[in-house]
């Protein structure tokens, strides 16, 4: 497979120079490396410029809601676990409708990938304050003198304290890199969160390509891991130096390996004929 | 003779006051009587006034009456707030610690007081009360003592069973001497197969299973959480999963993600948790992908009566969401429908590849009734149209949401080799593309729009000819016609049955299937009909507004209740007389 079979016919409606463009092509290079079966993988977006993916993307694809694609991908590898489940979105699909579904995703540890595209910024709404934005940035909704006065979200930082069992988060900028850390992502059994750096050259003037140049440094070769402690202290680093790489990786059992009904094969493939349900009417006599 | 008994057993919450109706119930069923049982109860753990109200009869019974020939009661409470159901010559059983007021009682109750409550610390004393007040209830009413021992001896472990029947015993042989030579009102002879005790929610449960369902989510919330409940314990020998989801939006989009990859699944919830999955019911309608889900109502609105009766969601179930879509909207009226309409669900989800909403209540959700066994031969599972490999090879380039006669187009599932496509919430065309803002569809929007729209709705006239949408009970023309929905039917049904034996002509028109709405059906039995009366659990005559919309037509008359209690038959039956009269 190269990264074309993964092509649709149809053209990005993205900007020009948006940093979506690096993420897309990326995608496609991990499904090339990794020889993904297409047929048997499954993208879940949300809703944003950055969940208009799937609409290019040449494998089975549900464009969810606006926050809500980690519940519908949950759906899908629980009844499928053969599948691959990506799940992708924006900094605001994920950190703001869909928080609630990022920390129970992350303690549930179903083998899924998830991909932010975190241009701290809510790009298809055109321009307004998201959890990850900038203190002080200055939006439609959060206008001067005041601008953004909450603290963002770092999602590394919380992804581990979450318990997702794969975090990493890499930079547009870097194309081989993202596509190694997706690829990472997806080989890992577990829920996998890479927390993608991309600017919006619409909608955000503060985190450009030159701004990120600056900070972006990879995480040293040294760095083990496994190390939860080492990985929680990485991740608290943002500002003049923004990790990007692996932080944490942990082999632990995922939520779907604690379903003996899963272990015959996914449910999917069980029979839905031929039911006897006459015990459990006896129980109730 | 009587021709039923009911006996309210009323307690705090703790004191097994549910079980014994049950095990009343239980016992009555397996010796050929049918039985109704209506659990009432605050939300509540500990303490406050729980009651279970069985009712008896030689014949099928669908509803209770308020009217209760014997009450036996654990706590102070729960004689104060039933004196005045006690009928003449009725029983009254109570603990011998509490205070009867005689002159609150009808002529020729006989009170017997006895001790019931268990001393002893725990909740194991408190709640081997209700043997204690089983026993008293065999000596005072003549209903078989054995008939209690046989039923305790299946629940029970051997060492917990032999203290309650020692318990049950002792109680009886206290009070037998104070009875006099009772009797019980009805007969009792051995049925050749046990039949069910089961409410409605089991039956929703059970059907589910029946139609392959693999896949369950939802977040509690009474009365839907039973249907989770008995899904997480009986479902796994199915092979079925549930998931509890952190929210009730998130159980619908896992339910979604689940049809999505081809697994049948179903959700159960009361209003509040319908009400934060009403976005992604119109995804599961613009993206087609079936879906079963339960809304058992309570009392609204907001938080509401959690654990009291309703039937005032229907036109919120109807509405719920942004836009225009097709959705199937079933009331079950009874548990016999609860099975057979969940098991059709499945498939009509899958024919149809829409949201399918059982609209149930906390009546017919939480009342048991003695049953036979379901049929289950010949029902059929039917999946739609499912593209394999080799149909999708035969059929490219595939697409998933071509425009078809009927508006249902193949469906692929994830791993289908050929398959590939997107399933969207937004409006799309036939190959799923968003239709809004892209270069290819820039041109067509306008067409496209209106083609995607008419074909969810080109589904409406299939739907409607495959269903016994509304049922006729009765004789075809009467000079009353009760129309009703949903749990009302069985107080419909009996109230029938009393006008009948009052010489009064009634019949009563169910509508089961809400939506898409059976105007036809509907206009044909109401044309012809003499004297119309709805009968609603809602303030709003939510069903006459439906049936005005949909057919012109003004039910004249209206008995509307909402003070969070269930028809009976004998209300219904008065307000017959009174719009008679
Ligand atoms: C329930 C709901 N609320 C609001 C919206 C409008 N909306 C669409 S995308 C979006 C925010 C997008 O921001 P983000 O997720 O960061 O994606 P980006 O466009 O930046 O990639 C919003 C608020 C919606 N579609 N649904
Ligand atoms: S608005 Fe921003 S995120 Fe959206 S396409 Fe344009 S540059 Fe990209
Ligand atoms: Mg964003």
């Amino acid at each position: 497979m190269s990264a074309q079979d993964a092509n649709l016919a149809y053209v990005p409606t993205w900007c020009p120079g948006c940093g979506n463009y690096g993420i897309f092509n990326s995608l496609k290079k991990a499904f090339a490396t990794l020889e993904l079966d297409l047929e048997q993988t499954v993208l879940v977006n949300g809703i944003g410029c950055s969940s208009k993916i799937g609409q290019y993307i040449n494998c089975y694809r549900i464009e969810t809601l606006h926050g809500r694609s980690l519940p519908v991908a949950t759906g899908v590898k629980l009844v499928n676990h053969n599948l691959t489940v990506i799940a992708e979105g924006g900094d605001g699909d994920g950190m703001g409708l869909g928080m609630g579904h990022f920390v129970h995703t992350a303690r549930r540890n179903l083998d899924i990938s998830y991909f932010i595209h975190n241009n701290q910024v809510y790009g298809l709404t055109k321009g307004q304050t998201s959890p990850t934005s900038e203190p002080g940035m200055f939006t439609k909704f959060t206008p001067p003198p005041l601008g953004n006065v909450e603290r963002p979200v770092n999602i590394v930082d919380m992804a581990i304290s979450l318990g997702a069992s794969f975090v990493a988060r890499a930079y547009t900028g870097n194309m081989p890199h993202l596509a190694d850390m997706m690829v990472q992502a997806i080989r890992h059994r577990g829920f996998a969160v890479v927390d993608i750096l991309q600017p919006c050259v619409s909608f955000n003037a503060i985190n450009t390509y030159a701004w990120y140049q600056q900070r972006v440094r990879t995480i040293a070769a040294d760095h083990d891991p496994s190390d939860r402690e080492r990985a929680k202290s990485l991740a608290g680093l943002w500002g003049d130096e923004i990790p990007v790489g692996v932080f944490l990786r942990e082999e632990r059992p995922t939520f779907a390996d604690s379903l003996a009904q899963l272990k015959e094969g996914p449910l999917t493939e069980q029979p839905v004929t031929g039911i006897n349900i006459t015990g459990l009417m006896e129980e109730l006599t | 003779m009587k021709s039923d008994f009911s006996c309210l057993f009323a307690g705090e919450a703790g004191y097994g006051v549910m079980s014994a109706g049950s095990t009343v119930a239980k016992a009555a069923g397996r010796n050929n009587l049918w039985t109704f049982v209506v659990n009432e109860y605050p939300s509540l753990i500990k303490g406050g006034l729980n009651t279970c109200l069985v009712r008896l009869a030689a014949e099928p019974l669908q509803a209770h009456e308020e009217a209760i020939d014997c009450l036996a009661s654990l706590s102070q409470e729960g004689m104060e707030q039933n004196y005045s159901r006690l009928q003449p010559n009725g029983l009254l059983i109570a603990d011998a610690s509490l205070a009867v007021d005689s002159t609150r009682l009808a002529p020729g109750v006989r009170v017997y007081q006895l001790p019931l409550l268990q001393k002893g610390s725990g909740d194991v004393a408190k709640i081997m009360s209700n043997s204690a007040m089983l026993g008293a209830f065999c000596a005072v009413s003549g209903f078989p003592i054995e008939l209690i021992e046989a039923v305790l001896a299946d629940e029970f472990k051997p060492e917990v069973f032999e203290k309650n029947r020692v318990l049950l015993r002792s109680t009886y042989e206290v009070a037998l001497p104070q009875a006099a030579a009772a009797t019980f009102p009805l007969p009792f002879s051995q049925a050749a197969a046990r039949p069910m005790l089961i409410n409605g929610n089991d039956a929703i449960s059970m059907g589910a299973l029946q139609a392959g369902c693999k896949f369950a989510a939802g977040y509690p919330m009474t009365p839907g959480s039973s249907v989770l409940t008995y899904l997480a314990d009986n479902g796994p020998a199915f092979g079925l999963v549930f998931k509890q989801a952190e929210d009730e939006i998130a159980a619908i989009n896992m339910l979604i993600g689940a049809g999505f990859a081809g697994v049948r699944a179903i959700g159960s919830t009361s209003g509040g948790g319908f009400s934060l999955m009403v976005e992604a019911l119109g995804f599961a309608a613009l993206a087609e992908v079936p879906l079963v889900m339960v809304n058992a109502q309570r009392g609204g609105p907001s938080t509401g009566q959690p654990t009291r009766t309703a039937q005032a969601d229907l036109a919120f179930v109807l509405n719920a969401s942004q836009g225009e879509f097709l959705r199937i909207v079933v009331a079950p009226g009874d548990i016999e429908e609860c099975f057979y309409e969940t098991f059709r669900a499945f498939n009509l989800a899958e024919k149809y590849q829409l949201p399918v909403i059982i609209l149930t209540d906390k009546y017919l959700a939480d009342s048991s009734a003695t049953h036979p066994f379901f049929k289950t031969e010949g029902l059929a599972i039917e999946r739609g149209k499912l593209a394999d490999a080799a149909w999708l090879a035969a059929h490219q380039p595939y697409k998933r949401y071509e425009f078809t006669a009927g508006g249902v187009s193949a469906r692929a599932l994830p791993g289908t080799a050929g398959g590939r496509h997107i399933a969207t919430s937004y409006t799309h065309g036939e190959d799923g593309f968003y239709s809004s803002g892209n270069y290819e569809y820039a041109g067509s929007e306008p067409e496209v729009t209106v083609k995607a729209l008419d074909k969810l709705f080109d589904k409406e006239p299939h739907i409607l000819a495959e269903l016994e949408a509304v049922r006729l009970y009765g004789p075809e023309t009467a000079e009353l016609t009760l129309v009703v929905w949903g749990s009302t039917k069985g107080a419909a049904l009996e109230a029938m049955t009393l006008a009948q034996a009052a010489g009064i002509s009634v019949n009563v028109l169910q509508v089961v299937y809400l939506s898409p709405f059976p105007a036809a059906a509907v206009t044909e039995v109401l044309s012809r009909s003499r004297q119309t009366l709805l009968v609603e659990g809602n303030k709003t005559a939510q069903l006459g507004g439906l049936i005005r919309m949909h057919t012109g037509i003004q039910i004249a008359n209206r008995y509307l209740k909402y003070d969070s209690r269930a028809f009976t038959p004998s209300q219904i039956l008065l307000k017959i007389k009174e719009v008679l009269a």
